[in-house]
């Protein structure tokens, strides 16, 4: 094999090494920036229609608690705009799903939220509802933390998407820094076997081969360098031995 | 010493390492899951650092036993090194040092694993977990086959066959006739286990990745529970089999294959190897029957499998043998310590040394008996020298010591006993689990990174004989 191919090979291989590495980095980059991106656009959005939604509860219960306290018109005002701001929150949710178990999710939200408007869309001023706190207790109160409990599990399904997400993110940060650290590791420890075969298997035989020629040329003596490899080195060698032992020879002759 | 050559031939090591994780790369690739760059990355610095001497430095007619031994010893380091990379590379549970542990323990054939899940890896690292163990079974073979003879170490003396007569060749001779002993034998075994895995239910995946792992008598299983996961008694009795047939000298059963089978029953060493088996399985059994199984099938057929997969140091289960009774742990702790025969690639102390320490001590008795008496050891009708007793008796005494000061070690890294000197001893003795939190239904995650180093140490030192690994670090060596 000759030396152009020997040095090129290692050349090759080590250019093919950094290419991967900085292929696999970009790529593992890229991955990190696009789970950013889905936490942002899956679980963020999710999460923040399940505040809205247990805000406007929490205003709901508010409302029918003046409605039992007779406030008719400040009540219903309230409660119509709460139910608004959930439906909307809602319908967001909705539009959002990203996650397995998730539409099972809303399904239970909206069923749980029909069962409480079903209990304060009904007459309470002026009623026997008003002022009937055993009633707000056992019916109201229940149905709306039922439907709390089913925007909280909403809550939960994405808050863990999003830790699973971001821990992954660590993983990734690892696999897209280690090819780097790992390439110049290897790319230092091969300049020094680099070096250490050029000079064995290039420049001592050179630095042999002037030797001898210059031995040859101040006292005559003849030139025994000997290169193990049969590339080019060797067979600058050999030729040099033969040009020699030509010249000896008409030398002699003369 | 020449330098050059040895770097030639860690060059090959590392290129053969270079093919695995080329496989194992386009195994990934196959299943589409995420080793695949990992895999084919370490590929690439194996295979740059393993051409490049290979085709700078010529190659050498002769070479001499140190430098064949200096070749084996850091071929088998380097392989530990690259080994470390693709883990490294995929993150999640590996740290450095447990990269490095998990390298050396697949490459030294022990199974010990920090893996607290080890499905979760992509099957490109699974495979090359497994393919660890089978390069380094190979390794082992070339290297108690070829290279201790040359260092007139115990091994070989037992056997008056092909095999012993090759230790007197010179190494290149012997490491090629060894080669292809080991490559019919070794290859046979694994692709024999490997089919009949397969019948018994296993897909292919599976079956080739614990047939290199029960011929290498290592242990990873790409199964969290081990063969314990598939509860199946084919399955188990297959890999008994197998487990059993690794742990004899691979020079015998290339013999034993060629059609020449009474070898088995003529050695000695074979006779106390089976023996030693069958026993410890009938004193498991009745150990844990009614202790742990109500039922006798249940009882023997646990039993059996831990004591061949311990007693040959493998390291698969089937069970949790930490809920055994004390009597059954210390049988296992004993056969942790004695494991199976020489050439193969088994670990521990190894049924040779038993054998030569017996004979060293009815040696003593009739040497009391009789002070002047002229008393030869004979084993198989071959006199064993003096020096031969006495390196078994420094081995034995050095391994219960190594184990001593690795426990007091681990004990010292706030290890509990039971922990301490079963890793240390299973470490040593290549075996891989142990007992308490290293147990079979356990791993080594929870064994601090100072500790992980030291069981490292262990497995290297329990892989190359001891001597193998001392000697090599002895600047009296390099000179």
């Amino acid at each position: 094999m000759g030396l152009r191919i020997k040095i090129l090979s290692g050349f090759l291989i080590l250019a093919a090494m950094l290419l991967v590495a900085g292929t696999w980095s970009i790529y593992e980059l890229r991955n990190i920036g696009q789970s950013v991106q889905h936490i942002l656009d899956d679980n963020y959005h999710s999460v923040n229609a399940a505040k809205c939604m247990t805000e406007s509860l929490e205003r709901q219960g508010s409302a029918v608690l003046l409605l039992m306290l007779g406030k008719r018109e400040e009540g219903r005002t309230i409660l119509q705009s709460a139910h608004e701001s959930f439906s909307q929150a809602l319908v967001a949710a909705h539009n959002n799903i990203t996650l397995p178990g998730e539409q099972s999710c809303i399904d239970a939200i909206g069923k749980a939220y029909g069962e409480y408007r079903a209990l304060w869309s009904q007459s309470i001023v002026g009623t026997g509802r008003e002022g009937d706190l055993n009633w707000y207790l056992s019916e109201v109160h229940a149905s709306f933390l039922a439907v709390k409990l089913a925007v909280a599990s909403l809550m939960d399904l994405n808050d863990n998407a999003m830790y699973t997400t971001a821990y992954n993110l660590e993983a990734r940060a690892h696999r897209a820094t280690m090819p780097g650290i790992i390439a110049i590791a290897s790319a230092f420890i091969f300049s020094l076997l680099f070096s250490f075969l050029i000079n064995l298997y290039v420049v001592t035989p050179i630095i042999s081969v002037t030797q001898g020629i210059r031995n040859y040329l101040e006292s005559g003596k003849p030139l025994n360098v000997k290169v193990e490899t049969s590339d080019e080195l060797g067979r600058l060698v050999s030729s040099i031995q033969n040009l020699i032992s030509r010249f000896q020879a008409l030398r002699d002759r003369q | 010493m020449r330098y050059p050559i040895i770097l030639r031939y860690g060059g090959i090591v590392l290129l053969l390492n270079g093919a695995f994780l080329c496989l194992a790369a386009l195994i990934s690739l196959g299943y589409g899951d995420g080793g695949f760059f990992p895999l084919i990355y370490t590929c690439l610095i194996a295979v740059l650092f393993g051409i490049f001497p290979f085709i700078f430095i010529p190659p050498s007619e002769e070479i001499s036993n140190k430098e064949g031994f200096t070749i084996v010893v850091s071929g088998w380091i380097l392989s530990c090194i690259i080994g470390m990379v693709p883990y490294l590379l995929w993150g999640g549970e590996f740290t450095l040092s447990k990269a490095w542990f998990e390298s050396v323990s697949g490459f030294t054939t022990t199974g010990a694993s920090i893996l607290t899940d080890i499905e979760v890896l992509p099957s490109g690292l699974l495979f090359w977990r497994a393919s660890t163990h089978w390069i380094g079974g190979v390794g082992i073979i070339i290297f108690v086959l070829s290279v201790l003879p040359s260092m007139g170490r115990v091994g070989m003396i037992l056997y008056r066959t092909e095999i012993s007569a090759l230790a007197t060749s010179n190494f290149r001779y012997r490491a090629k006739k060894t080669m292809q002993l080991i490559m019919f034998v070794y290859l046979g075994l694994t692709a024999l286990q490997s089919v009949f895995l397969m019948i018994c239910g296993l897909n292919l995946f599976d079956a080739v990745t614990h047939a290199f792992s029960t011929i290498s008598t290592g242990g990873f299983s790409p199964k969290n529970a081990s063969i314990g996961h598939y509860g199946s008694v084919p399955v188990e009795t297959v890999t008994m089999i197998f487990m059993a047939l690794s742990g004899i000298h691979f020079g015998l059963l290339f013999i034993a294959f060629s059609g020449k089978p009474s070898v088995f029953f003529r050695s000695t060493v074979i006779r106390v190897y089976i023996f030693m088996l069958m026993a410890g399985i009938i004193l498991a059994a009745v150990s844990v029957q009614g202790t742990v199984y109500p039922a006798w099938t249940d009882a023997f057929r646990h039993a059996a499998f831990q004591v061949i997969s311990i007693g040959t140091s493998t390291g698969f289960a089937t069970t949790d043998t930490n809920l055994w009774p004390p009597f059954a742990q210390l049988l296992l702790i004993f056969f942790m310590f004695q494991c199976a025969c020489s050439g193969s690639t088994t670990g521990g102390i190894k049924i040779d040394r038993v054998v030569l320490l017996w004979h060293a001590f009815k040696k003593r008795i009739m040497k009391v008996e009789h002070p002047h008496a002229f008393v030869k050891a004979k084993i198989d009708g071959v006199t064993v020298d003096d020096d031969v007793l006495e390196a078994t008796l420094l081995f034995i005494t050095l391994f219960i010591v190594i184990s001593f000061l690795s426990t007091l070690a681990l004990g010292a890294l706030g290890m509990d006993n039971m922990t301490a000197f079963s890793a240390s001893a299973a470490t040593l003795a290549n075996v891989g689990p142990g007992f308490g939190l290293v147990g079979t239904a356990g791993n080594f995650s929870l064994i601090p990174e100072p500790g992980l180093l030291i069981l490292s140490i262990n497995m290297l030192l329990g892989r190359l004989e001891i001597f193998g690994l001392l000697l090599f670090f002895l600047l009296k060596f390099w000179k």
